[in-house]
């Protein structure tokens, strides 16, 4: 199978400046040594129809996807989202699956989390190869949150986490909390 | 008298692009234009300065589509320029990671036509998505055969999407014996698949070809025999794969090469005067509304020997194998004919691969600043990236993605379709227009109200 239970992919452009979190994100969690059940893919902007609609929900019990967003924090703050949390067409190909969504067709099969880390700048439409500061230090604490959520110890993960939550609620992973 | 009618944004399709077309009063177009409207910017400045290596990975990021024909076109352009021979092995790799990606790309390519076709004998349209019979099986070979191609490419190269396994002077590493032998089973167990695969397509779209009339959201529109056809040459540059060489390719000469604008090849400012609700997916742009398709083109409008050229799986065919079937009909059947042909080639690549043997350069100069140039036939057609490489940093790059020969093309081959079928006409060219970003976008109440797609 191409895909195994639990598929972990960054989504983004890194010529767009912080648009290229996702993959940034993935680059990091390549170099760890995960279980055979785990997957990380740098989607880039193929996610949609290279990933998503290629996932058998028989044998992928759960996706995590790792992306950019907007939701007026401060930048570098990281939230979780649920599918249903997100606006109509998050994830769709506008222009390429006919207006329908991938992971709508998906999600009651499979468990999916969006782990969004608000940005700071996005280029486009010129192009900027590099992440903001503020961004780039979310990439450690990002890969820790995600290391948690599949239930892989790596050393100080489940520690960390631990400080994290006495300062904010488990969502919000310590940032701006979304109602 | 000519009425205007835009079509914006065109669907099934990579990218975001628009047809604006001058139709007379039968509805048959007079004049059609096919425009970008996303351009790639600045790829070009961003790489100068950078090493070579990083480059064709830039490369790669422009489409979220091809990034494997990018990759490779991209590192071979910058070998050609250093003037670097890679091993045999390495180039086996990189024709199977080559092969693997247009394996996948033909099968998402008849999910996304399949719908303007119907079931042979029937008046159904054709979703894929359904769990009905005969679709269903034709669904699930689709998949089977993407999940194919992509475990081909991630095997030979890296990763699925963008291939980490290519470097300047050949690959990163060769693959081994277990390795070789799994990519010979999925590829055997590909070739079966595309066999029926191709004779299902080839069917459906002979069927579609032969009617009277077709439904386009509930209008009945007369099938044209000449659906797609145009007098422009092709160009092509491989069979399979590409080259970097004149001698090799002598069909590729980049003095026979010149782009021009888009205002002295598309129309002028103008005023929408037909306007249809019942049109797919939220009807046509309304009446009044102004289009500028010279101003709102994004793409320069490339020439081989004056004129724009069809590039792509018929015009492989019409150069390699004598192929001579024309308009949408005849490109839609040469891509199912490809679809056999790359299996075959890709079985016997596995076959020459020596998993033993070296895949890196033993030397891989710094460069003197020669102009190199590599093509890539990535699925929709001919990718040229040209560069100059000197002291190991690249001094000039540039792009010429496949859609970008194909727009002028196809806005000729327009001409004389009924308007309700442009899109037809433009999805036999299986466009991929490079893409926006997107992101998710939440309003000050922290509410998640609406994704922007940034342009």
């Amino acid at each position: 199978m191409l895909y195994p239970e639990i598929v972990i992919v960054g989504c983004g452009n890194p010529l767009f400046a912080d648009d290229g979190f996702g993959p940034a994100v993935a680059e990091e969690m390549m170099k760890l040594s995960l279980p055979d059940n785990v997957k990380v893919e740098d989607g880039g902007l193929g996610a949609p129809h290279f990933i998503f609609t290629l996932l058998d929900p028989e044998v992928t019990k759960r996706l995590i996807i790792i992306d950019i967003a907007d939701f007026g924090a401060e930048p570098g703050s990281i939230a979780k989202f649920r599918i249903e949390d997100l606006p109509p067409g998050s994830y769709r190909d506008a222009h390429s699956w006919d207006l329908t969504e991938p992971l709508e067709r998906i999600k009651d099969q499979i468990d999916i989390t969006v782990i969004g880390c608000q940005q700071k700048y996005v280029s486009d439409p010129e192009m900027e190869i590099g992440l903001s500061d503020e961004v780039s230090k979310a990439i450690p604490k990002t890969v820790r949150i995600v290391l948690d959520m599949i239930g892989v110890d790596y050393g100080t993960t489940r520690q960390c986490l631990q400080e994290e939550r006495q300062r904010g609620t488990p969502e919000t992973c310590g940032s701006t909390e979304i109602r | 008298m000519s009425k205007v009618v835009e079509i914006s944004p065109t669907t099934r399709h990579e990218g975001h692009s628009k047809l604006v077309l001058k139709v007379n009063d039968a509805g048959i177009i007079e004049t059609g234009n096919w425009c970008s409207i996303t351009p790639v910017r600045g790829v070009e400045k961003l790489a100068v300065g950078k090493t070579p290596e990083q480059v064709p990975k830039i490369a790669s990021r422009v489409c979220g589509i091809c990034p494997v024909a990018h990759n490779l076109a991209g590192t071979e352009a910058m070998e050609a320029s250093i003037k670097c021979e890679i091993p045999k092995d390495a180039k086996m790799l990189r024709h199977i990671v080559q092969l693997g990606n247009r394996c996948h790309s033909i099968a998402l390519h008849d999910i996304l036509i399949l719908p303007d076709f119907y079931i042979p004998g029937t008046e159904t349209k054709i979703n894929p998505f359904t769990a009905e019979e005969p679709v269903r099986t034709v669904a699930k070979r689709i998949q089977r055969l993407r999940e194919i191609s992509q475990t081909i490419c991630q095997i030979a190269g890296g990763e699925a999407i963008h291939p980490s396994n290519t470097r300047i002077g050949g690959m990163y590493r060769n693959c081994s014996e277990l390795a070789k032998t799994k990519m010979y089973d999925l590829a055997k167990e590909g070739l079966v698949l595309a066999h029926a695969q191709s004779e299902f397509m080839i069917a459906v779209i002979r069927n579609y070809h032969k009617r009277d009339f077709v439904d386009v959201g509930g209008m009945k529109v007369p099938m044209v025999k000449e659906l797609g056809y145009h007098n422009q040459g092709y160009l092509a540059t491989h069979a399979f794969y590409g080259s970097s060489s004149q001698e090799e390719c002598p069909s590729w000469d980049i003095n026979r090469f010149k782009e021009v604008r888009p205002w002295d090849w598309y129309m002028g400012e103008m005023e929408v005067s037909l306007e249809e609700p019942r049109y797919p997916i939220g009807g046509t742009t309304k009446i009044g509304t102004k289009v500028n398709p010279q101003m709102e083109a994004c793409t320069g409008i490339p020439m081989y020997d004056g004129q724009p050229v069809e590039v792509g799986p018929r015009a492989r065919l019409a150069v390699y194998k004598g192929y001579d079937e024309k308009g949408t009909q005849g490109q839609n059947i040469a891509r199912e004919m490809e679809y056999q042909d790359c299996f075959y080639e890709m079985i016997d690549c596995i076959d020459a691969l020596n998993p033993n043997g070296k895949v890196v350069a033993d030397y891989i100069p710094d460069g003197d600043g020669s102009l190199g140039w590599a093509s890539n036939e990535a699925p929709r057609g001919t990718d040229v990236h040209i560069a100059r490489v000197k002291d190991w940093k690249v001094q000039y790059f540039s792009m010429l993605v496949p859609t970008t020969w194909n727009f002028a093309t196809c806005s000729a081959a327009l001409k004389g379709a009924p308007w309700q079928l442009a899109e037809v006409i433009m999805r036999g060219y299986d466009p991929c227009v490079s893409c926006a970003t997107h992101m998710i976008v939440i309003d000050e109440d922290n509410r998640l109200v609406a994704q922007k797609l940034i342009e």
